[in-house]
């Protein structure tokens, strides 16, 4: 199925992709989170396999600090620093439960977790040491750096918005727009707002300033549904990436299709074909000229066999990820 | 007996709910210490054991392990409330195993309808409703909780009846349904008793009492003790009479608008007992307040006069002098204080729930399971829904891998250390 405008990557990991992230600066690197405890970094250019290290349970998250430091928390609950120059790790501190979330906010330079036992941690990766717990009113489930605002999504639909200059309390208090369990938030590049989807086929496009005018562009639409014999088949949406220039947005479903959307236009731009199962993570690289998806199965209807775990490189053009100037 | 835990469970007393099986003080004295600050760590670890164990069980008694975990909510969240998830947990064990009938005679099922029931705005409605869906029809504790609420409510003779219903169904254990049958005809009787007592006092001659905070003066050359306000036999207009009870004790006609309700005047004969079937869930919860939200300024309450008709209060009338002002003072100046309206409104309005009872939920959860049975789903979602919505908490997927996960790994150190019981594998 694969064409020449994609490819898929040697010596992925054994067990399910949970997260994939590029490199901040350098187009070609990839860093890979899996259920198998690795972390692996990948160079897509030459499609090979730079550089692996293990944690000793499941890895649910990394994330850059910088092109030469790669972090990283799974099931145990660790947060691991590793140096991708000199192949060190470094634990940094420790959750209650396992870590969920890892990202960097490069406007405050601080790294931040999220976990399972209902907190956020800030993190100076400069020492690197924690740098305060927040508590969260349930288990966070997904989070994302907007400029120096975080947003948070945690069970039971909440949705929370911290000020990380300011963590003294919580910024904004939201309860999810959709009426199922978020799976995924992500903010807009221009840090307006921020993209959440849910596990019932739906993804809402919402903005953070709080005033009624506009709050009034705030809107929700179906997508990642199949219809096969009169019964529509609903997927959950496990990823979300944005273009950081064009501000446009791919999906991906546990429909195995990815599909790339203008919000301000309100439109598809375009469907990529059928991937073998779930697309569990979906990364644009820096420059969005390349688009990384893990297509791999989640478990999300139990532990039942399922076509092998796979990461595809594509390339994207200007017509995929453009918006149509009107 | 004074051990130093006791001073804090004496400090907060008020904020325990009484358990019907008590509680032990161990636990008491546990949860109160930890509440001190905010859900500890401790306590959210060991709820997600259970939640976790609720999806992963894979045993023949699943109402094993809801029963232990809302027996550890209960003891854990002395006080109830919102936090404890206490009805949720209990609205999802009943809805959970009404399908199929396999608990509907489990004393445990009993228990946690009847706790569900006790939750609830309406409890007599849930009993109609188990006693329409045979639930526990057979279990004593379902008769004995319905007809305490009947007696709470006032009316014995429901109560009773209740107990009549759970003798034809041979309701299991029999002595204990005896028992406590003998014990409300006891108090019913009592009751019956003190009420006779109590006329019969009345008509022994005694001196009249007053009922006036102070004594009554003589005034001027009279000497008169009359009128007082006196109670007993002495100003009864009919001598020696049970006729009125409860009635009129306070024998002053201007007294007498406060009619007390006498169940026992409304004997409307022995009819069969009414245990209508169910037809239709309640329609509301009940609301305390039922006014209509409205401007409170300039609001008057209509005065009533002393003759009896409502009066608007005039309105007052101009002060005649003029209130001297010193020159110099002048309103006060506000802090200029930027309020951005748009900021300070609320993102979205809150859309208007459906109102609803858990009774409701439970009927539209039929509705919904009989629409899928006969395939009239439009919908149908691609993932374990079930299992991450079982609990009173949400799960996500990941969160049940890595339960299975941790069981693995768990099942593999335990194979490890104990060869001989691994599985050649």
């Amino acid at each position: 199925m694969t064409g020449s405008n994609e490819y898929k990557l040697n010596q992925g990991p054994e067990d399910s992709i949970s997260a994939v992230k590029f490199s901040p600066s350098a187009t070609q690197f990839l860093l890979v989170s899996s259920w198998d405890g690795t972390v692996r970094l990948f160079d897509v250019g030459s499609n090979t396999m730079r550089m692996k290290y293990q944690h000793s349970a499941p890895v649910l998250d990394c994330a850059f600090y910088d092109p030469t430091h790669s972090w990283s928390g799974g099931l145990d609950a660790q947060l691991k620093t590793h140096d991708l120059n000199t192949d060190q790790d470094t634990i940094v501190g420790t959750h209650d439960a396992p870590i969920r979330c890892v990202e960097y906010c490069p406007e405050v330079n601080v790294m931040v977790t999220g976990s399972w036992d209902r907190s956020v941690r800030l993190w100076d990766p400069r020492t690197p040491c924690n740098a305060g717990t927040f508590t969260q009113p349930e288990k966070v489930y997904t989070l994302s750096v907007a400029g120096d605002r975080l947003i948070v999504g945690t069970a039971g639909r909440r949705v929370l918005v911290w000020d990380l200059r300011n963590m003294g309390y919580v910024q904004q208090r939201r309860e999810s727009s959709l009426k199922y369990q978020t799976r995924c938030i992500r903010a807009f590049p221009n840090k307006q707002g921020y993209v959440l989807s849910s596990i019932e086929g739906r993804v809402a496009v919402e903005y953070l300033d709080p005033s009624q005018e506009v709050q009034k562009k705030k809107y929700a639409f179906k997508c990642h549904r199949l219809k096969e014999e009169g019964i529509e088949h609903v997927y959950p949406v496990n990823a979300i990436s944005f273009h950081s220039i064009h501000n446009t947005f791919a999906t991906g479903g546990s429909d195995g299709f990815v599909n790339i959307w203008d919000p301000f236009n309100k439109k598809r731009l375009c469907q990529f074909h059928r991937y073998p199962t779930s697309i569990a993570s979906l990364a644009f690289n820096n420059d969005g000229t390349m688009l990384a998806i893990a297509a791999s199965y989640m478990h999300e209807r139990g532990d039942i066999s399922h076509p092998e775990d796979a990461i595809f490189i594509r390339q994207v053009t200007d017509a995929e990820t453009k918006p149509k100037s009107t | 007996m004074a051990e130093g835990g006791d001073v804090e469970w004496e400090l907060s007393k008020e904020n325990i709910q009484p358990l019907r099986r008590g509680r032990a003080i161990s636990a008491l004295h546990h949860a109160l210490s930890q509440q001190q600050d905010g859900l500890s760590s401790a306590i959210n670890q060991q709820r997600q054991a259970f939640e976790s164990e609720l999806r992963m069980y894979d045993g023949d008694d699943p109402l094993d392990v809801w029963d232990r975990y809302i027996k550890w909510t209960e003891q854990t969240f002395p006080q109830g409330g919102k936090e404890s998830n206490l009805a949720t947990i209990l609205e999802q064990v009943v809805t959970r195993f009404t399908e199929g009938n396999k608990y509907y005679d489990d004393p445990r099922y009993v228990e946690l309808w009847i706790k569900f029931a006790e939750n609830c705005p309406e409890p007599l409605d849930i009993y109609r409703y188990m006693q329409a869906q045979g639930i526990g029809v057979t279990q004593t504790s379902l008769y004995i909780a319905w007809s305490e609420e009947y007696e709470n409510q006032g009316n014995c003779r429901k109560a009773d009846l209740v107990y009549q219903e759970g003798f034809k169904k041979c309701a299991e254990p029999h002595d204990k349904l005896l028992q406590f049958h003998k014990a409300l005809q006891a108090r019913v009787s009592r009751q019956v008793m003190m009420n006779v007592e109590e006329d019969d006092s009345d008509d022994e001659p005694k001196e009249p009492q007053r009922v006036s905070l102070a004594d009554l003066k003589s005034r001027g050359k009279k000497k008169a003790i009359a009128p007082i306000n006196r109670v007993g036999s002495a100003i009864r207009s009919i001598p020696g009479g049970i006729q009125s009870h409860g009635a009129s004790v306070l024998g002053n006609a201007s007294n007498s608008k406060l009619v007390v309700f006498d169940e026992n005047k409304t004997r409307a004969g022995p009819s069969e007992p009414k245990l209508e079937s169910w037809a239709a869930p309640p329609t509301s919860k009940a609301k305390e307040n039922e006014q209509k939200p409205g401007i409170w300024c300039d609001v008057k309450m209509p005065q009533k006069s002393k003759f009896g008709h409502t009066v608007m209060a005039p309105p007052p009338p101009k002060p005649t002098f003029q209130p001297f002002v010193e020159e110099s003072d002048q309103p006060p100046t506000m802090t200029p204080c930027k309020i951005n309206p748009a900021v300070n409104s609320v993102l979205s309005a809150r859309k208007p729930c459906r109102e609803e009872t858990p009774l409701k939920r439970l009927q539209e959860h039929h509705q919904q399971q009989k629409e899928a049975e006969s395939g009239k789903l439009h919908e149908q979602s691609m993932y374990c829904k079930e299992l991450l919505l079982s609990g009173a908490t949400e799960f996500c997927f990941e969160e049940l891998r890595a339960e299975r996960y941790f069981k693995k790994v768990t099942q593999e150190v335990k194979g490890e250390k104990d060869p001989a019981n691994a599985t050649p594998n």
